[in-house]
């Protein structure tokens, strides 16, 4: 057993509530290691003392008062000391200095996660930005995956049909990874389906060559991006 | 000329042949007759048919997912639900699984990574308000007389959609190759989409039915009818078509590749 373990259960061992197994593990510890023994000591006697002197509490004559003082004392004293706050009272200390007054001892489990988040952040931002980048400059040099005569459509329409057209690339690759399995029927389904929605993915591009801010064709132009979209997902599940 | 001796020889064996070839025709018959009865059972005899009945609220959800086969949905007066699945290849898997609110029968999940199964057609008998959610990726789905919440039949690829005497707040239909059919209400407040790549998408209400129409359709095919008035907005030099009816109190929204849009009035 180690000390960790040790001071997790001696509050227990305290109270005679452990098994016995654990109690004669924990006594194995306790007899190596004196920083456990002090602490189990220490409240053992925490403990008798409460035992003994049981029922000779008495109130203070005015409570209101004496937390009044209480806290007079500690806002005139240091500001980074946090007091509880009198019962029944709302706390006047802000949550600002709440923040600010805690203590940020950091284990060094949490430094290696926080870090490890930063680097994360840090990572998927810069390729956010450079697949931002890389889509713009090869829409610009007119290398579109979908068509050429997107070059006529808006940036806006254009970006947003990149990433339609990237996620269809993506199912694509899974549908013709998955083809082989299925029957020839359904191949041949598959493909005359296709086609259907190509051609309305064709048309719409081509009224969209015509007349850029065409917003019928562009609805329909994305309504059957969405179809294929759809499409390509559920027969790549299958 | 038809009395010498020489004619006769030769008509003799004529008439003799008659009945046997009229035997032999027979026996033909009679073997093909054989054999497509033989083939039938034999293929009678490779299809499975599975039949269960589950207990059911009158609101129940219906959740049914397949690959490939008819889908079959209409109501009877009865709290429970009786699901029929006509399995074309032995290898199919069906598990149906029952929560206190719904009956999922999930195909594509049950078996997933598996070779081709076949068709499974399935015929379900539920409740009138039950709410039904169907997907099949090949072959038609018709619903008859739900008064439920939800009515959802969605072919990823080719089948026609038949959606026959219904009453629900919301209403999807969609396809990519075959007809889509409506005939029944819209409610106060409800959403109706209709989507189809290439079939025609026929809606028949009553003629007092009042919504919110967008109805686009690229080959300026949409006949509004009785339903038409000069609010209507025309957009795309007639490709879509944005307006009330009445006063618009549930949405419409129909979309058409490449088929037609048409409004009958009831």
């Amino acid at each position: 057993m180690n000390c960790e373990k040790c001071q997790d259960i001696i509050s227990d061992f305290v109270d005679g509530s452990l098994s016995r197994e654990d109690q004669s593990l924990l006594n194995a510890h306790l007899e190596e290691c004196l920083e456990c023994a002090g602490v189990r000591d220490d409240l053992q006697s925490i403990i008798g003392f409460c035992q003994t002197h049981r029922g000779e509490y008495v109130a203070p004559p005015n409570e209101k008062a004496l937390w009044q003082r209480i806290r007079n004392m500690i806002e005139s004293g240091a500001g980074s000391v946090v007091a509880a706050p009198a019962p029944g009272k709302p706390s006047r200390i802000s949550l600002w200095k709440n923040w600010t007054g805690r203590s940020w001892e950091l284990s060094f489990a949490q430094l290696i996660a926080s870090a490890a988040v930063i680097i994360l952040v840090v990572s998927l931002s810069t390729i956010v930005g450079l697949r931002r980048y890389q889509t713009g400059e090869s829409a610009k040099s007119n290398s579109s995956p979908v068509d050429g005569s997107l070059s006529l459509a808006t940036a806006d329409v254009r970006d947003r049909i990149s990433q339609q057209q990237q996620l269809i690339s993506f199912w694509n690759q899974r549908v013709e990874y998955n083809k082989a399995r299925w029957s020839p029927q359904m191949r041949e389904t598959f493909d005359r389906n296709l086609q259907v929605i190509d051609q309305a993915v064709n048309e719409s591009l081509n009224s969209l060559s015509q007349n850029p801010h065409d917003e019928v064709s562009e609805e329909m132009l994305h309504a059957a991006l969405n179809e294929k979209l759809s499409l390509l997902k559920e027969f790549a599940e299958l | 000329m038809l009395n010498s001796p020489t004619l006769m020889k030769i008509r003799m064996p004529a008439r003799l042949e008659i009945p046997r070839i009229r035997f032999y025709l027979k026996s033909v018959l009679f073997t093909g007759i054989l054999l497509v009865a033989a083939v039938g059972a034999g293929s009678a005899q490779s299809q499975q048919r599975i039949s269960k009945r589950y207990p059911a609220a009158k609101n129940v959800r219906v959740e049914l997912k397949n690959i490939s086969g008819t889908i079959t949905v209409e109501s009877w007066n009865r709290d429970e639900i009786k699901l029929t699945a006509l399995l074309e290849s032995p290898k199919a898997i069906i598990s149906p699984r029952q929560t206190n609110e719904a009956l999922i029968v999930d195909v594509r999940a049950d078996n997933r990574g598996r070779s081709d199964i076949g068709d499974v057609n399935f015929t379900l008998q539920v409740p009138v308000n039950s709410s039904v959610d169907l997907q099949t990726m090949r072959g038609q789905i018709t619903v008859t007389n739900i008064r439920g919440d939800m009515v959802s039949a969605h072919v990823s690829s080719e089948g026609d959609i038949t959606l026959l005497g219904i009453t629900a707040k919301q209403v999807f239909a969609q396809n990519t190759i075959g007809d889509v059919f409506f005939d029944g209400e819209f409610v106060a407040g409800g959403t109706y989409r209709f989507q189809s790549g290439k079939g025609n998408i026929n809606i028949r209400i009553p003629a007092d039915s009042a919504f919110n129409l967008e109805a686009a359709a690229p080959n300026k095919k949409i006949a509004l009818g009785q339903f038409w008035n000069n609010g209507f907005k025309s957009m795309g030099d007639g490709r879509k078509y944005v307006g009330d009816v009445i006063d618009g109190r549930s949405k419409v929204i129909v979309t058409n590749f490449q088929g037609s849009i048409t409004f009958i009035r009831r």
